[in-house]
């Protein structure tokens, strides 16, 4: 009876890309702001 | 010190006698409580949402948003009549001014619970008996922390074109530790649970009062800096 | 003290150059944890969504701290530069809060089945950023600089002080957050390689708020500095 690993990694790829986006569009915005 | 003690007397005194004659944050306040109790007692479902389940966290969300009705009167009123500026160049040490702010805070709110409190019980049909000393400790310690983070910030968004809005937004984050201590103290009372288990939640209350009192006594003066 | 448009240009491309530094520790950041760390085989990959999630809320409350602690150092010293840092690490913090709130529901739904609880913890962090955005919203509604700058440092202060009480409280009731790790007076209980990604990213993530708070407080400076040129 081993454990089984549940299949959720849809989830993690969705979390990742929002911390990216995040983190890109804010450094975007300080640097567009920066321009200006 | 006496001395601050006394001026802040005299402020709150005054205070309380303008409110006397307008009365309109004190109405406001408990019909809006009076509202709060009847909604939420028609709004659930009686099989399955029993009065009991309810009835701590109904208590405290009245308290809490009564209160805050009342807080922003206090300053609107002096805006109104640009009396701070007469208040302010009158010799008088700062702490007066928080202190006597506070204490008439503290009576608006102290009455709008008295009324509430009656018209809880009236409505919920609980049993206080023997929770009725442990509970009125714990709105007590509950209240005197918040009423004073609300003095402060009353204070400050007279000053701004949202006051009503603003006062709400930034308070209502500080209400949670109280609120939660509070409910979770008031369902256990209700529940028949002694006092004496209340302790670790009780101390909780205590050192939030202490600790926002003073630091709110201290920064006030701030506000008014020229 | 009027900050100089040199001074704070200087600022500016300072921060930007740590922030581009820190985006390149962020992708070795994600490298790591995807294929360096192995998978956790109760909780399967969406656990992995910890490595980012975890050092966002530390920088997040390194951003509130600073916001209070510098809004005090203001209502003490009066320098207005430290007002300006304050209203930098506030738009910092906000930026970290919203990382938290949206990565912290995608990682509750597929370990605890829910998107969200009322639990202590998740309240007082949403409570936390409201507070953020209450304090940038007085923020707006004040144009007298001084009297911005010290009703700012009061809400910050008290904001500050209020953390504490959240912390106390996530002990004093039971929740369904996964109890501290790392803040135990115990060992952290976790596979080595797990805790090096942790720690890589927690040290990214605290890269990252330099970065990112500096560049907006040279912004904020540059503000000042054209303001003053301007003749205002």
């Amino acid at each position: 009876m081993g454990i089984e690993t549940p299949d959720n990694g849809s989830y993690m790829v969705a979390a990742y890309v929002v911390v990216c986006v995040v983190v890109v569009g804010y450094a975007a915005s300080l640097w567009r702001r920066s321009k200006q | 010190m006496t001395e601050t003690l006394r001026l802040a007397l005299v402020l709150a005194a005054k205070d309380l006698r303008v409110e006397r004659r307008s009365r309109t944050a004190l109405v406001s306040a408990v019909v809006f409580a009076a509202l709060v109790l009847v909604i939420f007692n028609f709004a659930r479902d009686p099989a399955t949402v029993t009065a009991k389940m309810l009835a701590p966290s109904v208590l405290w969300v009245t308290f809490t948003f009564a209160s805050m009705l009342t807080f922003n009167r206090a300053f609107a009123l002096e805006k109104e009549n640009a009396a701070i500026d007469g208040l302010l160049l009158s010799p008088m040490p700062r702490g007066a001014l928080f202190l006597g702010k506070y204490l008439a805070n503290l009576a608006f709110v102290a009455t709008v619970q008295a009324v509430t409190l009656p018209l809880f019980v009236l409505f919920f049909n609980v049993g206080l008996g023997q929770a009725l000393g442990g509970l009125l400790l714990t709105i007590v310690l509950a209240t005197i922390g918040f009423v004073a983070i609300g003095t402060v910030f009353s204070a400050m968004v007279v000053r701004t074109r949202f006051a009503d809005l603003m006062l709400p937004m930034l308070l209502l984050p500080f209400l949670v530790p109280p609120v939660m201590g509070a409910v979770a103290v008031t369902t256990r009372l209700l529940s028949e649970r002694p006092l004496s288990e209340q302790v670790a939640w009780l101390r909780f209350l205590g050192v939030y009062d202490v600790v926002f009192l003073t630091i709110c006594a201290m920064v006030f003066p701030a506000i008014f800096d020229e | 003290m009027i900050p100089t448009l040199d001074d704070a240009h200087a600022t500016i491309r300072r921060g930007l150059l740590i922030t581009a530094l820190a985006l390149a520790g962020v992708a070795t950041v994600i490298i790591m944890a995807l294929w360096l760390t192995p998978t956790e085989v109760r909780q399967g990959l969406a656990q992995k969504i910890f490595y980012l999630h975890a050092p966002s809320a530390w920088a997040g409350l390194l951003a509130f701290s600073l916001t209070g602690i510098t809004g005090g150092l203001y209502l003490w010293l009066r320098d207005p530069r430290l007002d300006l840092f304050s209203e930098a690490s506030a738009e910092v913090g906000l930026v970290f809060g919203v990382i938290v709130l949206t990565t912290g529901p995608i990682w509750g739904k597929p370990i605890w089945g829910t998107w969200w609880t009322w639990d202590a913890r998740l309240t007082l962090t949403l409570f936390l950023f409201f507070l953020f955005v209450g304090y940038m919203a007085l923020r707006n509604a004040l144009s007298d600089p001084a009297e911005r700058a010290r009703f700012s440092a009061v809400v910050g202060i008290l904001g500050l002080l209020l953390v504490p009480f959240v912390h106390l409280s996530v002990y004093m009731f039971r929740t369904l957050h996964p109890q501290p790790v790392l803040l135990k007076p115990s060992a952290p209980s976790m596979d080595p390689r797990m805790l090096r990604t942790l720690l890589t990213s927690v040290g990214v993530f605290t890269l990252l708020y330099l970065g990112f708070v500096t560049a907006r407080y040279g912004l904020s400076l540059r503000r000042e500095a054209r303001g003053v040129a301007d003749g205002d």
